[in-house]
């Protein structure tokens, strides 16, 4: 196991090395640089410019500093915002979203599996057809009406919760309901299939003739196994939410990520660009580790690595 | 093996519970915040008994991208540059410039040498006087190379002695035409007379800095509120970059008695209805309309339409071959229904427009009347005649079926309006138009290589001259980028700027000639629309000045009555 | 448990002659008939199959029900609201109405009127709160539009911003729509489930090998690929559709892997693999059909997001060019007029959802239908 998570590790370290290079090559391609109004400026500030930026340089010896540099943790300083540190405003960025994207996840997979678990129960019963009802619903509503509404009604009508800004815990409330919709159905869409095949199983059917009551069954074999598919897609889920969305966040004036990332590729902002999308990929390949070592915890039969 | 596993498991758990922890953790300190919110509500309570609270509170639709003076170079930053900074003069009512740190100034005979009193008890936030070598300083700095200041040429060049040189390189900084005489006086040497530098002074470029606060804080400075400093109505105390900032009443500004705001809390919000929830539910003092909204809230109390010099028009690309067609530019220029898209799509108190200067902008210097009377609506919309001009300019191009490019912006409203130019323009015979949105800044590029036939583009004045407008259109201007290039058109600018530089009527009377060449005459520009934009305000804020250019607000002598 | 044994009397053997213990008592069905024939049963899919046939119908034919094109504009006739002969008790009545309040009715009466740029011979008020209570007065106003404007014809879902009609745009952006749902559906089905199915099955360094890969792929936003795209090509569909090409498949290959890693160690397959079975039929009879429910779940989750991922592209300016429609751009153009023009907002999102619904339901069905334990 320690081998396998070692040997894992060292592969994560060389996919990101590839990003890192792919992502580089490929803002190379892009046309754009850190002059806002090119043509107010001479040749030589433009010069000026571009040496503070480190533009000057042939592309190799870019990649070469880039790279050196970012082993230190230093993505380089922004177009968009003279003179700031990339690594600084993403940290400032960060927060936010992910406290939104951890409230959401977690909110929407307990909703989302006990919604999927009640359908799987009763199964084509009433609770069932209502609860699989809701989650269609979730899942058909694109989140930012979903979310104007929310804003509409509960912020302004009557005025219950804030309608927007960052000012507290209270101000996450409207936007983690708008952003746990989709992992809600998401979740209970999943559950309920995986529970419904795994009712049918033969062990089941073993455990339920041998007198274990429904409960039981559901809770000490189904959904364990259930587990396998859900983690699979709620990990990268999970971390799409934690890097923001660009419109909840624009409609809760959230200072997140998100909105940051569309904004720096409509400002050609290079580094951020770049930063951002080294984080995401972080994050993604992070999470995707900890789902396959998951697989192994969850269910035993599950080998993955060679030789084992 | 099955134990560890399960132990793994319970890890995984906790770890989830840990990090719900965490957010009950911020749960707390929230709860912090919102005891402080209700003491804020309850002493607001007890203000209302007496005078007012102080307090503005507004938002902004992008965060401040730099607080540096010579790297400024958006409304964001002049906004809160200006508020928190006064250069020699400052822009106030009717868009006159007032006293700021200079007292009063005067010219030479020539117009090349401005001499400039400051007031002496002016000081920055930390102590330190206001000096005439902070002025030195800021300006060599925003034409120093080394600086990399986009405004700085752009602004001094060709204005201020030496300016264009030292931005080339060919001599030192110190060089500068700016001399401190002593701490209180300034003396300035032009490279020409320039009639509206005072009106220039205003201009965040200009603004002062202090040198050894600068050079302390190097790379660092103006990055957080503490590396900043001030020495206008108000100081940045606050700055939590993405969300927003909070500025407080400067007590050691010189002129405090004048400022009666205590505080302005500025939240960074980008969808006009977050604002507008935000507005109805009283969390903010101010809201902009878009086009839907202005429906709804037209008849509100609380409505109100300010009024820009900003020009909207289509630029077209001379280097096409249809383009450099004269009649092929009057038929484009004709066949737009301008009123109608101001009415429907903006729907926000702009005004169609028919020529290069704004209205209400500048005034005939004798009869006082304005100059967009005096020039009258220089194109008209007649599709009759546009498509009479359209089918010349096709038999003369020998071309019946023709294809343009649009480049647009890719906000909500240049959609819109992009959709419903593309729409009248097709009007005319065997003619289709393909639309391209871009971000702006990529639009700013493509303008750059003029990589473009048709743009629908803006420009809003950075001093109050008919010249800020029309100098754009010179040859290889550097905002020029049509290709329009006309001899007795740069001849007229020349004129203006130089001979006629102190003589105002025919300065005057100049440039409406020469707006009558660009857009009767050549039809350079097909122009569109002059911006306004529709707010929500909150009745008891009073005082707010709308600028024209600059800084939108004035809030040095905005209150808070009756709320 | 003191169970009665059941009598003997009970059981009574079937009297069966030798030459019929082969015959088969139900006739022989293939795995897809068998499907079928469940799937028929199913009223829930069937009714969803409905609705997706008849959106399909109104997405190819609906355009040419009325006499407007799509990109047809007219200001004088912008934001018009919904108007059906015969339907006016659905609010589709093509009148505006609007509550205004002041001190006093009258004041509030004067306000309603301008509202509506005071045609007083087309407006009707009603008070709604004289004020006498202490309450601010209200007025509700109600604007016949079409008359006003001297329209004859009726514009079924409105007219937008430009004056467009809605129900044309609306099937026009359908079919836009439509055109990702199954673009969507069939990268997943093809190169998804291949390349998950491959990469668990095999496992090792081929698993390892392949899931380095999609890391890769899935460590670059899409946005980024996307703008790469509208480099290389235009902004359009084309763009958007490669772009769905290269990312689109990754959650489900995840998602077929994670299944068939669990499935690949079980008895059955090992039992058949005892047998000498060849992989491919390993991967198709047993695996394949196993993780069928799962495959068209998550199919039916990529198409929202598919459609969504437009919609969403179109919200930051890099979907399709003004004026195409499809049903993200027009939710997104009406999200602002939501609380005065909902019909800009209302038509093309409820017909999304109808979208979303309908395939949900279907899929539903296809999976009862396609699972071999289900089989009766």
């Amino acid at each position: 196991m320690t081998r396998y998570i070692i040997q894992r590790l060292i592969y994560m370290v060389i996919t990101m090395f590839l990003i890192a290079t792919l992502t580089f090559f490929l803002m190379k391609f892009l046309p754009g640089t850190p002059l806002s109004a090119a043509d107010k400026l001479s040749e030589e500030q433009q010069a000026v410019v571009l040496e503070k930026y480190g533009l000057n340089d042939p592309v190799p010896v870019q990649y070469f500093n880039y790279m050196t540099n970012l082993v230190q943790g230093d993505l380089g300083i922004s177009f968009q915002f003279d003179n700031r540190e990339v690594t600084t405003i993403i940290m400032e960025r960060i927060g936010p979203s992910m406290q939104l994207g951890v409230q959401a996840m977690f909110i929407g997979t307990i909703i989302g599996i006990l919604l999927g678990l009640t359908s799987a129960i009763y199964h084509n019963g009433m609770l069932d057809y209502s609860s699989t009802f809701l989650a269609v619903l979730g899942q058909s509503i694109p989140s930012f009406v979903f979310a104007g509404l929310l804003q509409f009604f509960i912020g302004v009508k009557l005025g219950w919760l804030p309608v927007a800004l960052w000012e507290g815990w209270e101000y996450s409330i409207l936007p983690t309901i708008s952003l746990a919709i989709f992992p809600i159905a998401i979740a209970a869409r999943f559950m309920r299939t995986e529970m419904l095949e795994v009712m049918g199983s033969d062990y089941i059917v073993t455990a339920r003739a041998k007198g274990v009551n429904k409960f039981g069954v559901v809770f000490k074999h189904g959904f364990r196994n259930a587990l396998i598919p859900l983690i699979t897609v709620l990990g990268p889920l999970a971390v799409g939410l934690m890097t923001g969305t660009l419109v909840i966040e624009n409609i809760f004036a959230v200072p997140g990520i998100g909105e940051q990332f569309v904004k720096a590729i409509n400002m050609n902002d290079f580094p951020i660009i770049m930063g951002t999308t080294l984080l995401i990929a972080f994050l993604f390949i992070f999470i995707i580790l900890v789902i396959d070592l998951l697989y192994g915890v969850i269910d035993p039969r599950i080998r993955l690595a060679e030789g084992e | 093996m099955k134990k560890t596993n399960w132990l793994l498991l319970v890890l995984a758990l906790v770890l989830s519970m840990f990090l719900a922890a965490c957010s009950g953790g911020s749960d707390d300190t929230s709860n912090s915040t919102d005891d402080a919110e209700t003491e804020d509500t309850s002493s607001e309570d007890d203000a209302a008994a007496g005078d007012s609270e102080q307090v503005l509170n507004i938002t902004d639709s992008a965060e401040i991208p730099t607080m540096d003076a010579s790297l400024a170079t958006d409304a964001v930053a002049f906004q809160w540059l200006g508020s928190t900074t006064d250069g020699l003069y400052r822009l106030g009512e009717n868009a006159q410039p007032e006293p700021g740190i200079a007292k009063d100034h005067e010219v030479s005979e020539d117009g090349l040498t401005w001499t400039f009193n400051l007031r002496e008890d002016a000081v920055w936030s930390n102590g330190d006087p206001v000096t005439a070598n902070d002025f030195v300083f800021a300006w060599q700095r925003a034409v120093n190379p080394d600086t990399g200041s986009e405004y700085g040429p752009y602004m001094m060049g060709g204005i201020i002695k030496n300016a264009q040189a030292i931005v080339d390189g060919e001599v030192p900084v110190e060089e500068l035409g700016v001399k401190a005489e002593d701490d209180h006086t300034l003396v300035v040497e032009l490279e020409k007379p320039v009639p509206y530098f005072e009106s220039l002074t205003t201009f965040g470029t200009f603004l002062p800095m202090n040198q050894a606060f600068v050079e302390e804080h190097g790379d660092q400075y103006a990055l957080e509120a503490d590396t900043l400093l001030s020495n206008g109505p108000f100081v940045l105390t606050e700055w939590n970059h993405g969300e927003g900032w909070t500025l407080e009443k400067n007590e050691d500004y010189w002129d405090a008695e004048n400022v009666k705001l205590e505080k302005i809390n500025v939240k960074v919000v980008k969808e006009t209805s977050t604002a507008v929830n935000l507005y109805d539910t009283g969390e903010i003092d101010r809201a902009g309309l878009s086009a839907e909204f202005v429906d709804q809230y037209r008849t509100s109390d609380d409505f109100v339409i300010d009024e820009e010099p900003t020009l909207f028009y289509l630029k077209m690309n001379q280097e096409n071959e249809v383009l450099a067609n004269v009649n092929a530019r009057k038929a484009i220029q004709m066949v737009i229904d301008r009123q109608a898209m101001v009415d429907v799509i903006l729907n926000n108190g702009s005004i169609p427009s028919a020529g290069h200067i704004p209205q209400n902008f500048t005034k005939h210097p004798e009869t006082e009347e304005d100059f967009r009377e005096l020039n009258g609506d220089l194109i008209e919309t007649n599709v009759e005649k546009a498509q009479e001009l359209w089918a010349k300019a096709k038999e003369e191009l020998g071309q019946d079926e023709i294809e343009l490019g649009y480049l647009g912006g890719d906000t909500e409203v240049a959609l819109n309006m992009d959709a419903y130019i593309k729409d009248q323009l097709e009007q005319l015979e065997g003619l289709t138009v393909k639309v391209q949105s871009v971000p702006f800044k990529e639009r700013l590029a493509r303008d750059e290589a003029m990589d473009y036939d048709i743009q629908n583009s803006g420009w809003g004045p950075d001093y109050i001259d008919p010249n800020t407008f029309l100098n754009m259109f010179v040859t290889d201007g550097g905002n020029n980028k049509t290709g329009y290039s006309s001899e007795e058109y740069d001849g007229l600018i020349e004129k203006a700027n130089t001979e006629l530089a102190q003589k105002p009527v025919e300065r005057f009377e100049t440039f409406l000639e020469a707006e009558k060449m660009l857009i009767q005459e050549d039809a350079v520009l097909a122009p569109l629309y002059q911006r306004a934009k529709a707010r929500l305000w909150k009745p008891y804020v009073k005082g707010v000045i709308a600028q024209p250019m600059g800084p939108d607000f004035t809030y040095k002598y905005a209150y808070i009555e009756g709320k | 448990m003191d169970n009665q044994k059941p009598s003997k009397d009970l059981f009574v053997p079937v009297e069966t002659k030798e030459t019929e213990i082969d015959k088969i008592s139900r006739p022989s069905l293939s795995f897809w008939q068998d499907s079928f024939i469940r799937l028929r049963k199913n009223i829930g899919a069937m009714i969803g199959l409905a609705v997706l046939v008849v959106l399909a119908l109104l997405a190819a034919f609906g355009p040419y029900m009325t006499e407007y094109g799509q990109y047809e504009q007219d200001l004088s006739r912008a934001k018009m609201p919904p108007k059906v002969e015969g339907l006016g008790w659905l609010g589709m009545d093509g009148m505006l109405s609007d509550v205004q309040s002041a001190d006093t009715v009258e004041q509030a009466k004067t306000k309603a009127m301008m509202r509506f740029n005071n045609q007083e011979e087309y407006i009707t008020t009603e008070v709604l709160n004289d004020g006498s209570n202490g309450e601010a007065a209200e007025v509700k106003a109600t604007y016949d539009v079409y008359a006003a404007k001297n329209m004859d014809e009726n514009f079924w879902f409105g007219t937008d911003g430009l004056g467009r009609d809605q129900w044309t745009r609306t099937w026009m952006g359908t079919r836009v729509s439509l055109y990702i749902a199954f673009l969507a559906a069939a990268i997943d089905m093809l190169i998804g489930v291949a390349y998950g199915g491959i990469s668990a099955y095999y496992g090792g360094r081929v698993d390892n090998y392949m899931q380095r890969f999609i890391e890769i792929l899935v460590g670059i936003p899409n946005l980024v690929l996307i703008i790469l795209m509208i480099l290389i090509l235009e902004p359009g569909i084309m763009s958007i559709t490669i772009a769905l090409a290269i990312s689109g498949w990754i959650s489900m290959a995840r998602i077929v892997r994670g299944q068939i890693l669990k499935l690949k160690n079980q008895e059955f397959v090992l039992a058949s693999r005892t047998l000498g079975a060849k992989d491919s039929r390993i991967l198709q009879k047993h695996l394949i059909p196993n993780t069928l429910g799962l495959i068209i779940i998550n199919t039916m989750f990529s198409i929202p997001s598919a459609i969504f991922f437009e919609a969403f592209l179109s919200f930051i300016g890099l979907g399709l060019p003004t004026p195409m429609a499809s049903l993200g751009t027009l939710i997104d153009a009406g999200f602002d007029s939501l609380q005065i023009y909902p019909h800009i907002l209302l038509f093309p999102a409820i017909i999304i959802s109808l979208i979303m619904i309908a395939f949900n339901v279907l899929a539903d069905g296809l999976r009862d239908a396609f699972d071999p334990k289900m089989r009766e």
